[in-house]
């Protein structure tokens, strides 16, 4: 199967069909061995060179671990990427902000419909006895707060929408 | 490891019936696996968060504490005690953090006659105040920074001294810790603020406002002396430990011994320690801090009446079992070897993993570890209290685990670690894993060139701030990776993703044959 994999802003086609001996990248063919050694762990060796891969699947994004490296990975077909990244990167339309990490809230800083700057602090969230404000990704309306305090939320939970 | 094998052959003349272990995480694990060793039995407690942590998992006997806030399970003494007394314990170790400096927690130890495994209350009392301690280090002519002894009485006082020692000045708490309550002056005029906000930060965190002030030392390089005194009168020093590697004065990387202290320094120090441990008649394990100029000029810091975090270095250089020996200490044992019988040998490095996201300005990063492989090998020592599958609660300090690696020479053990670190994988949460090889590679760090603001200056440094530049070689090889988790997780292949799953293939096959 094709695959569309983006690393450091470069796509690259993949194809690849488990149990198969090769894999093609972009126009190259190369000997490749995958062997599970437990579920998100694998042994892969590529033209004679062993790796250990192992796979992050934190909250926000997909990562391998190429030995001690992380390495953050999208995967589409490069069309959609595009439309993905320009969808993130525009400042129109609502902007949500995200638990960064899981945590407690203990203090909202703006209103419900109230007018915040961009980088204004909005949600402070509290874990393992630090604080961390999250603040507003955008100028605009607070059109939803999500949380109060004390809830707990977890990474990726969104806490407030800007308009 | 060297080991004196005589620690081992010597009897107890009061073994304890059972110690209570009144901590958490890897050092409760540490303390149970010293009981394990030594035949003694143990309880641990726990929180509702840590139900599944691994200290309670590895013990015969665990007992509810509270809720998760610390406030209302680990801080708790009075459930400690009235568990101590139901479950027959006749000791309790504090481990470090929590009660373990808590000199009322200490003396109503003492009065329960529930033998807290540390020094006795009045000692911690004399030491635990730094204002006090630096009076006790007067007394036992010891070297400090120039300034006060006792709490400033006022904005006046603080500024005739400074005038006096000339700045830069600290301003501290006296009854301060984790730089909380810490405030660096370069110009007079700046003081009072700093004398106020000082005062307020302590008076919120400690509950007292008591602030001194000191001539600040500038690069000061951190060194501590291990010190163990018995009942008996008898007090030695185990060599030093090197902490200079902080970041916002939290020790990041401890090494024993330090790359800088001469024979001759050592055994000054040392010997200085000693005479302060005596003089406020200390018992057990515990731990003189000193800066070091560069002009190999040491001043009195403070003192840790505790086991320190960093404690498995200075185990690994002398061959000795901290706990085991606090434990021995404790049960009314002269310690079973002398100032002499102290060897030093080879060289130790620990690194403290945290759960902190290093793209997040540090910023804690609890949950679940979806992965983990740990490091062994030659020389490698982990003191972890995590596994594979346990959610990290979001309640109490992020350290994860301690990596140590120990050989011949420094060099050998920052490319023991380098190796060891290499190995290691902690998925699901994000660790400063990768903080610690850009200290080791660090030129400055392997010539032995840190203070304690070396650290915050490396993370300052933009220039380093980009990640580092992978080669091709390594992308490429993480696209084919990615292709090949993708492929497997799109087609849903659970033969290949789940080495166990044969048999479930085999039961729905036979299943569907029906």
């Amino acid at each position: 199967m094709k695959l569309y994999i983006e690393i450091a802003g470069k796509v690259r086609a993949v194809d690849y069909t488990p149990g198969e001996s090769t894999i093609m990248l972009d126009d190259e063919v190369m000997k490749v061995h995958a062997q599970w050694l437990r579920p998100g762990v694998l042994s892969l060796i590529v033209d004679g060179r062993a790796w250990r891969v192992v796979l992050d699947e934190n909250a926000n994004e997909p990562a391998v671990y190429i030995g001690s490296e992380r390495i953050v990975y999208g995967v589409d077909d490069p069309r959609s990427l595009k439309a993905r990244r320009a969808r993130a990167a525009g400042t129109d339309g609502p902007r949500t902000i995200k638990a960064s990490m899981p945590g407690r809230v203990v203090r909202i800083l703006a209103e419900k419909d109230q007018q915040v700057e961009a980088h204004q602090g909005v949600v402070v969230i509290e874990a393992m006895k630090m604080q961390n404000e999250l603040k507003a990704p955008k100028s605009g309306r607070v059109t939803e707060l999500r949380v109060a305090p004390g809830d707990t939320v977890a990474a990726g939970d969104v806490l407030a929408v800007i308009e | 490891m060297p080991y004196n094998s005589d620690l081992l052959t010597n009897t107890h003349p009061r073994p304890f019936r059972k110690i209570l272990i009144a901590n958490r995480g890897e050092i409760a694990l540490r303390i149970a696996r010293a009981c394990r060793e030594m035949g003694i039995p143990f309880a641990t407690v726990y929180s509702d968060a840590d139900r599944a942590a691994l200290h309670v998992l590895e013990s015969d006997e665990a007992h509810r504490l509270g809720p998760a806030p610390a406030t209302e399970s680990y801080l708790r003494g009075d459930l400690l005690l009235d568990i101590a007394r139901n479950v027959g314990a006749d000791a309790i170790h504090p481990g470090y953090g929590f009660l373990s400096e808590n000199a009322d927690f200490a003396e109503t130890c003492e009065q329960a006659e529930i033998k807290f495994i540390g020094p006795p209350s009045a000692a911690m009392r004399a030491l635990g105040s730094k204002t006090r301690a630096r009076q006790a280090a007067d007394k036992a002519g010891m070297p400090r920074t120039p300034g006060s002894t006792t709490g400033l009485a006022s904005l006046q006082q603080a500024v005739d001294l400074a005038s006096e020692i000339g700045y830069p000045v600290m301003l501290k708490a006296a009854a301060g810790g984790g730089g909380k309550g810490m405030r660096a002056v370069t110009r007079p005029e700046d003081l009072r603020s700093a004398f106020e906000t000082a005062q307020s930060e302590a008076e919120r965190a400690f509950g007292s406002n008591e602030v001194y002030i000191e001539k600040l030392i500038e690069r000061p390089r951190h060194i501590e002396i291990q010190v163990l005194a018995d009942e008996h009168g008898h007090c030695i020093y185990l060599g030093e430990r090197e902490c200079s590697v902080q970041r916002r004065h939290q020790k990041v990387i401890e090494e024993a011994p330090s790359a800088v202290i001469k024979a001759d320094l050592r055994r000054q120090i040392g010997e200085a320690a000693v005479r302060l441990a005596k003089s406020a008649g200390y018992t057990n394990a515990g731990t003189v801090e000193f800066l070091l100029d560069d002009e190999d000029r040491f001043y009195f810091l403070e003192v840790n009446t505790r086991l320190q975090v960093e404690h498995p270095v200075t185990e690994l250089v002398t061959g000795l079992d901290l706990v085991q020996l606090q434990i021995r200490i404790a049960q009314g044992e002269p310690l079973p070897i002398a100032q002499d019988d102290v060897r030093l040998r080879g060289h130790a490095i620990e690194c403290r993993i945290y759960a902190e996201d290093p793209d997040n300005g540090f910023f804690p990063s609890p949950g679940k570890i979806t992965r983990l492989l740990q490091p062994g090998g030659p020389g490698v020592r982990e003191d972890s209290g995590i596994y594979e599958g346990w959610t990290v609660p979001m309640d109490y300090d992020p350290m994860l685990s301690k990596l140590i690696a120990y050989a011949p020479t420094r060099g050998d053990a920052i490319a023991r670690m380098l190796r060891a670190l290499d190995e290691y994988v902690i998925c699901g949460i994000r660790t400063n894993l990768g903080l610690f090889r850009r200290i080791l590679n660090d030129p400055d760090f392997q010539a032995a060139r840190i203070d304690t603001g070396y650290l915050d200056r490396l993370l300052a440094d933009a220039h380093h701030e980009s990640p580092p530049e992978r080669c091709d070689d390594q992308r490429t090889l993480a696209t084919i990776a990615a292709a090949v988790l993708e492929s497997h997780r799109t087609t849903a292949a659970p033969a290949a993703a789940q080495p166990t799953s044969a048999w479930k293939r085999a039961a729905r096959e036979e299943g569907l044959r029906r």
